[in-house]
């Protein structure tokens, strides 16, 4: 499977950690950052999470974002999988795997890329509160 | 061909629609006036999936210009 993917289903962090693993015989080192869905936010319950993309733009931007973090940092592939869809507290959203030789430059290219993801992604989460729905506003 | 607008998550919901036309040949900062976006700040523009933030650039046939609040994904 594609290496960069926004999706609505669910992924394995298994199956992404071995694609990128079999890829490469000198990687020596994985990070994996995972984001999840949290139950509470800003002092209220959060009962679910309903995202919402610019698709073309989304696609494109985290495209950049690994043509850049494979220039900027000494690391050999890296994965980043983001999940468009509804879900609920502890369920999976974002997935960064990032193989290098060793593993200072595989920690900092996966904190780097969330960082910017974060920062350059056109993606956007509405939270379900008891109070009502609610978009959420950037967290830095 | 027209300038293709679109909005998205709260200003979508703000102004009841996801996209709209302009004319071409007025800047971004005019466009954002026109679609009654100009009281919604921060505001994120991209022109055909690019980031902008040069609002007096002029918006030209084709364009796909998208209005966008802070993004929150991740």
């Amino acid at each position: 499977m594609d290496a960069v993917r926004i999706q609505e289903s669910d992924f394995s962090i298994e199956q992404e950690v071995d694609a990128l693993r079999s890829g490469s015989r000198r990687i020596g080192g994985i990070a994996t950052f995972m984001g999840c869905a949290r139950d509470f936010s800003e002092g209220r319950d959060v009962y679910s999470i309903r995202f919402e993309q610019y698709a073309d733009m989304a696609e494109k931007a985290m495209r950049t974002l690994r043509d850049e973090a494979m220039d900027r940092f000494d690391i050999i592939e890296t994965r980043i999988i983001h999940r468009v869809a509804t879900v609920h507290a502890g369920d999976r959203i974002v997935l960064i795997v990032v193989g290098a030789e060793h593993r200072g430059p595989a920690f900092d290219a996966c904190r780097w890329i969330i960082d910017e993801l974060k920062r350059r992604v056109p993606i956007w989460k509405k939270e379900t509160t008891p109070d009502g729905e609610s978009w959420v506003s950037a967290h830095p | 061909m027209t300038v293709r607008v679109l909005f998205f998550g709260s200003v979508a919901e703000r102004l009841g629609r996801g996209s709209a036309e302009a004319e071409p040949g007025i800047t971004l900062s005019e466009l954002v006036r026109r679609t009654g976006c100009a009281d919604m700040q921060p505001l994120l523009l991209a022109v055909n999936q690019e980031q902008i933030r040069d609002t007096e650039y002029v918006v030209k046939d084709g364009d796909e210009v998208a209005l966008m609040p802070p993004f929150s994904g991740g």
